[in-house]
């Protein structure tokens, strides 16, 4: 629109260059304080929701064994989606990829001499970079949730899966908006809100189409379910002629009653609702001219990468993601920097998992390496998908050089072999009495020069170089060195007091 | 009471589509066909792994109910219903009949001082806005661009969630889709026999005839956003406020 601007992400590389992004995200204060802010509300208003379900284990159990049984049928499923839902009188595409895609959009505008587009908040779209494509074909295209739409008129990409602006200050919005809708200088959100309102209610009036992603697809019924709280997405599908659907297909539940289990889940998770304000469920489309609703809706049925992760187990437990946002909250990383860091629309620990997949683990080699494994995202998905394990696994893929790139072609990942061959050598002498207990007293001995005041500092210099991840690890922080007698020497020495006797070890009696 | 609920569209003439033909039809065939194979060659892949995996990730109770709502219903769900809505910025009214919904009808006209009122095709609702009276225009069949200029909307709702104080739109019933959407106050009104408990019970009685609505529509408060700095901001698209008129008893339509 505006050439003169920067382009998105501005700052920010790809996820080649996570570690460089990390780097000058941890010192900009502004996105710390948003992100502190964040952690806070989200993480207390999530927990005050979950409480009020009594058997919120079970709740997940029972969403990932609806996701379980759907993916492990998902070409059954997908296919009982495809014929209802065109029954009903929608039209379904199939596309490969987001370039098929954003051709079959493209053309299907085109064809329509639609030329204004309204556009509600879809990762998928995103994933796509499907707003490039519309512009350069000359189509008219304006997101209206408030968050997107902020970040399209700021030229930058979302940092965040549900609150995509959360990197932005109210005052750099208040100023954006000030040049690009010469509003009054304010910092009232309601006004900022209300200035939004207004411009985007022409927008809606005037727009031949409207694109939107889809939450859920119940194959059953061949219905869509949209989930929002500001009302853009009903606009959205029901004032414009043309609707158009983008859905990943591993959005297809079997039943309209699974949907049941995941209104209670997935509000809570991403925004501590118990529901959010509206919810629309879309069953093809209008019957006769006297019904309101679209002429047309089109659904494009999309794999982009997403058929090929059903191949293994580990990697599949990704596509259960219902895009909730709380894995983004409650990691102790991505507090720290950030959305924009990962370089991918995904961000996050999922992100971390996705983006790989997606991209090709190649273009993204860091990122499954941007997790202290705490395992705080794992706690938190509603549907229990385990991304310290994910996260392993692609780590094992990067060190073996075993990983598969998109379209299953080996793609040059920069292995890791030393890594590889250090911890087959770890696991080989550790399994092995005489050669653990050796191995200690030489450790202890080459640890000697590195001990000051009982604690290992800074390793830098010749040491460092040798041993990247000591000297990269003892960069922020110190090491604890081995002791100076270990247990299998004092115990063979009689100088561990027996557990029976609480008086010596406190700390062990109380356990 | 049935009257009130159900208003089935005329079975108009259908409107005509333009359904892929030829060449793109048979490259959308095309397309089906290989996603499809993709997912049935990835999924057989992996069919060893399956049993490795599931040991290590059994579900340890998948039979267990799903998470019902801690909160006992002691209340009626009426009363239910209001509680849940008052918490997210809505307002609801409860009365005991149809006269008494005109006279709060006519207090809502009042209080959002309304001048131009765009109702939904229901005849209970168009009936109760011309008891209410006041100076005010109603407008019926607005056309989309008409609703821009209205201060309200006045519908009726085909079931209510007492749980989370919800609405719920059925769009083969009533003309409501935009009426409750455009304008910036939405009135509902909702008989109490029509609250249930729960989502799970809506979602089965929405189903229960088979013919699902084109457009279903859950509604719980009003338009909300928190996208700058995470500060609540309430009526960023849709109607920034929620009235729901609940009537106890509801007398055969006239």
């Amino acid at each position: 629109m505006n050439p003169e601007l920067p382009e998105p992400a501005k700052a920010y590389g790809p996820a080649e260059v996570f570690d460089q992004n990390a780097r000058r995200a941890l010192v900009d204060p502004q996105l710390r304080s948003a992100l502190r802010h964040l952690a806070v509300t989200f993480g207390q208003k999530r927990a005050q929701a979950i409480s009020s379900v009594d058997d919120w284990e079970g709740l997940r159990e029972r969403a990932r064994a609806i996701k379980d049984q759907t993916l492990a049928q998902l070409d059954k499923y997908l296919e009982q989606f495809a014929d209802n839902a065109a029954r009903a009188g929608a039209q379904i595409h199939w596309a490969h990829d987001g370039h098929d895609v954003c051709r079959l959009i493209v053309q299907l505008l085109q064809e329509r001499g639609a030329t204004r587009v309204v556009k509600s908040k879809s990762m998928a779209t995103e994933e796509i970079h499907l707003n490039a494509a519309l512009e350069a074909a000359g189509i008219d295209t304006v997101e209206t949730d408030l968050g997107e739409w902020i970040i399209q008129l700021a030229r930058e990409t979302p940092s965040h899966i549900v609150v995509p602006a959360i990197h932005k200050s109210k005052r750099q919005i208040a100023e954006l908006f000030v040049a690009k809708l010469g509003i009054a200088p304010t910092d009232d959100v309601d006004k900022l809100t209300g200035a939004a309102r207004r411009v985007l209610r022409q927008r809606f009036a005037e727009a031949d189409a409207g694109i939107s992603g889809v939450n859920f697809g119940v194959a059953e019924t061949g219905s869509v379910l949209i989930l929002e709280n500001e009302g853009n997405i009903r606009l959205t599908t029901s004032l414009p002629k043309i609707h158009i659907a983008l859905m990943g297909i591993e959005k297809v539940i079997p039943r309209l009653a699974d949907l049941d289990v995941f209104l209670k889940l997935l509000p809570r998770s991403g925004t501590g609702q118990r529901l959010t304000a509206y919810q629309s469920v879309i069953t093809g489309t209008r019957k006769s001219a006297a019904d309101e609703g679209p002429e047309e809706v089109h659904i494009i049925l999309m794999d982009n990468g997403r058929s090929r992760m059903l191949r293994n187990p580990v990697t599949r437990q990704s596509l259960a993601c219902i895009r909730c946002g709380a894995c983004l909250n409650a990691c102790p990383v991505y507090q720290q920097i950030g959305g924009h860091a990962y370089g991918s629309v995904y961000p996050g620990p999922i992100g971390a998992v996705i983006t790989p997949q997606l991209i090709g683990i190649g273009k993204a080699s860091q990122l499954p390496y941007a997790s202290s494994l705490c395992g705080a995202c794992r706690e938190v998905c509603p549907v229990k998908i385990d991304i310290p394990e994910l996260l392993l696994h692609l780590r094992a893929q990067i060190a073996e050089g075993t990983a598969l790139g998109q379209g299953q072609v080996e793609v040059p990942v920069k292995r890791k072999p030393l890594e590889s061959f250090v911890f087959r050598l770890y696991a080989w002498a550790w399994s092995r009495p005489t050669l653990y207990e050796w191995g200690g007293r030489v450790l202890r001995l080459l640890q000697r020069p590195a001990v000051r005041d009982g604690r290992i500092g800074k390793i830098g210099g010749v040491m460092g170089k040798l041993m990247p991840p000591l000297g990269a690890w003892t960069a922020w922080r110190d090491a604890r060195p081995l002791a100076p007698r270990s247990f299998r020497e004092l115990w063979r020495e009689g100088k561990v007091p027996p557990v029976s006797q609480p008086a010596d070890s406190p700390r062990i009696a109380t356990r | 009471m049935e009257s009130f609920i159900k208003q089935g569209s005329d079975p108009k003439e259908h409107v005509t589509r333009e359904p892929q033909t030829g060449h793109a039809a048979a490259q959308n065939n095309h397309a089906r066909q290989a996603m499809l194979r993709s997912i049935r060659e990835h999924l057989e892949a992996s069919a060893p792994f399956d049993k490795v995996h599931a040991e290590g990730h059994a579900p340890q109770n998948s039979v267990r109910a799903s998470g019902q709502i801690t909160r006992t219903a002691v209340e009626a769900p009426a009363e239910l219903f209001r509680q849940a809505l008052e918490a997210v910025n809505g307002k609801c009214t409860i009365v005991t009949n149809e006269t008494e919904a005109a006279t709060s009808l006519r207090q809502a006209i009042e209080l959002y001082q309304l001048k131009r009122i765009a109702v939904s095709d229901s005849p209970t609702i168009r009936h109760l806005l011309q008891q209410a009276g006041g100076n005010v225009t109603i407008l019926e069949d607005a056309e989309a661009k008409t609703l821009f200029d209205c201060d309200a909307g006045v519908t009726g709702a085909q079931w209510g969630i007492a749980e989370t104080g919800t609405l719920v739109l059925e769009s083969k019933d009533e003309r409501h889709r935009l009426v409750s959407l455009v304008p910036p106050v939405h009135i509902g009104i909702i008989p109490a026999g029509q609250i249930r408990r729960t989502m799970a019970e809506v979602l089965e009685a929405v189903s229960r005839e088979g013919d699902l609505s084109r457009a279903l529509t859950f509604i719980t408060g009003p338009s909300r956003t928190s996208d700058i700095e995470l500060t609540l901001a309430i009526g960023v698209h849709g109607p920034g406020k929620l009235h729901v008129i609940v009537i106890q008893e509801v007398e055969p339509t006239v």
